[in-house]
């Protein structure tokens, strides 16, 4: 194998990024899937940030954030975050987004803000563990028409309950969603180091769709914390081509994605 | 011509006070944000902050590690790609800092509501989320038990939900240029400093560049804070170090990782103030601190073509001295 799981995670979400959509484009690896598929497949991709940086193409590497030099160097507007969250994303406008997880469940409902040791409360209770919070996250996850939810495969982080929704997904499935008025369609698919995981029509419940070239289906299932269905349709991800490996490179030239497994 | 121009020790004493809801920023994690404000803040030792913050910078992460905030109302606490801010981590975990999360939009929406004078503002981001019903403060500080309630729409009869204005004490925002009455330009993202300089009751500006006012008479139309908001103008150079101001200098990698690490223990956090925060006074023993070399190395941004229409109105260290001097109101 001469690539990383990583980079075929990133290769496997933006394949998902088409040409002439409207993507936002946020922190870390999520960046560079979508200026993967901008230079792989998608030349016409429009694209933002969430600080309302806009048509840009990162120089250096792997942007250190979303208003960072790296993308603020060539990009062709600059706006602010109430432009590029608010028309843009949460008024219904944006194709595709890409956003991040520490923790999700089965329906897709996303925690990025914190881990608690006791149940979910109303009233202050300190986290065991503080994280990221939500960002504009929650605006990708009512907004964008669709949006991929994108993490490296650990069981810790696929779990039958999320310590707190920062980011809500399909809620408690079916069409719990439906009554809330969001413009967008909600999660779409879930990309991972192992896998591809998309959410079944009715029940929204997220099931494996394709596996890594270089993992198993009984490797994803005992990787995952709740009990991960099997789509019957279920095949293996393509595996990367040259091209890509090549595209995806030219767009990491820091190598962030070949660091570490 | 009114002159704002104040020194920063000034500027600290004379608009910060103990207890006070204080607001910055500018970009997020890595762009530019008054970090230089947050330094004088430790400094003066500020304590008790009520802190609305956006999204984490190094200053908020400095300001908790110096324990002077008890309550944080914020959309994002991580440094981006740089990691998760170890000051900020430490106090929250501890319980010595008390978190009301939002959404980058919703915080956003906030400020503006607080800009308009509106009672509250709807919104259409935030709910059927945990951040609709757990509230960091204690519910019963808030009229309504739900952070972010459902109202019926008047005009639909269909659910909606709002959010509360948020109106700072004071803010301290930095910005590419302004000129000594205090209209300012922003480079890159502006993020939220339209809406952040319209809610606040007072507004400090740190600006990394004075000019003279012909600039913004040659570009009226980027100047997005104009000088009838502005109480004071502070001028700091590589006023956002380590953190990146676009068309100056880009984000220190080295030192970035370096002032985080710090903050992660009590030790590190006075080691650092020693070396980085009471170390000098003046922007030249400043400059010093961060060094030459570095500095030289950091202005060689891919961004410094967006500052060559404005160089010639740019003041010299000299005009700026004597202005602040005999400035300030």
């Amino acid at each position: 194998m001469d690539y990383t799981k990583q980079e075929m995670m990133a290769i496997a979400a933006g394949r998902e990024i088409y040409d002439k959509e409207l993507a936002i484009l946020g922190v870390g690896l999520s960046m560079l899937a979508g200026y993967f598929a901008k230079k792989d497949h998608a030349p016409n991709l429009k694209d933002l940030t969430e600080s309302g940086i806009y048509g840009s193409t990162p120089v250096g590497g792997l942007p250190w954030g979303v208003e960072d030099n790296r993308i603020a160097a060539n990009a062709t507007s600059f706006t602010n975050m109430i432009d590029a969250l608010g028309p843009m994303v949460a008024s219904g406008r944006c194709d595709v987004g890409i956003i991040g997880a520490a923790q999700m469940d089965k329906f897709g409902n996303v925690n990025t803000t914190g881990m608690w040791a006791e149940p979910a409360n109303p009233r202050y209770v300190p986290p065991k563990t503080r994280l990221a919070g939500s960002g504009g996250a929650p605006e990708i996850a009512s907004g964008c028409k669709r949006y991929i939810i994108m993490a490296a495969h650990e069981k810790k982080r696929f779990v039958d309950k999320v310590d707190y929704i920062s980011s809500p997904g399909f809620l408690t499935g079916g069409t719990a969603r439906d009554g809330y008025g969001f413009p967008g369609g909600g999660p779409c698919m879930i990309v991972t180091t192992l896998c591809i995981m998309r959410p079944d029509p009715d029940t929204r419940e997220f099931m494996l769709s394709e596996y890594h070239p270089y993992t198993t289906i009984d490797e994803v299932v005992s990787n995952t914390g709740w009990a991960l269905k099997v789509s019957a349709n279920v095949k293996m991800t393509s595996e990367p081509s040259a091209k890509e490996l090549e595209n995806l490179r030219e767009v990491d030239t820091t190598g962030m994605l070949r660091k570490k497994e | 011509m009114a002159n704002k121009l104040i020194t920063i020790q000034d500027a600290v004493a004379e608009y910060t006070w103990d207890g006070m809801m204080y607001s910055h920023g500018a970009g997020i994690s890595v762009g530019c944000d008054s970090v230089s404000f947050g330094r004088e803040m430790v400094r003066q030792g500020r304590k008790h902050l009520h802190m609305l913050t956006h999204c984490c910078t190094q200053q908020l992460n400095l300001l908790c590690a110096a324990g002077a905030v008890d309550k944080l109302e914020i959309a994002f606490t991580g440094l981006e790609v740089y990691g998760f801010p170890n000051g900020l981590r430490r106090a929250v975990e501890s319980g010595k800092v008390q978190i009301e999360d939002y959404s980058n939009l919703t915080f956003g929406l906030r400020l503006l509501a607080g800009a308009m004078n509106w009672p509250f503002c709807p919104t259409i981001s935030g709910f059927a989320s945990d951040q609709e019903w757990r509230s960091g403060f204690k519910p019963d500080e808030y009229p309504c038990t739900t952070k972010i309630p459902e109202v019926t729409n008047p005009f639909t009869g269909k659910q909606a939900h709002v959010l509360a204005p948020l109106k700072p004490d004071m803010s301290a925002i930095h910005v590419t240029m302004a000129d000594p009455e205090g209209n300012a330009i922003m480079l890159g993202s502006e993020w939220c400093r339209f809406e952040l300089a319209r809610a606040s009751k007072k507004v400090v500006l740190q600006a990394e560049y004075i000019v003279d006012t012909d600039c913004m008479r040659q570009f009226p139309n980027l100047v997005r804070i104009p000088d009838f908001l502005v109480d004071a103008v502070v001028y700091a150079p590589f006023g956002a170090w380590p953190q990146c101001s676009t068309g100056l200098y880009d984000s220190d990698e080295e030192h970035y990782y370096y002032m985080n690490n710090c903050m992660k223990t009590d030790e590190g956090f006075m080691k650092y103030k020693a070396e980085y925060i009471d170390s000098y006074k003046t922007n030249s023993e400043f400059l010093a601190v961060i060094g030459s070399e570095r500095a030289g190395a950091l202005k060689k941004t891919a961004t410094a073509h967006l500052m060559d229409p404005y160089r010639k109105w740019i003041m010299s260290d000299e005009q700026i001295d004597e202005l602040t001097k005999k400035g300030g109101r």
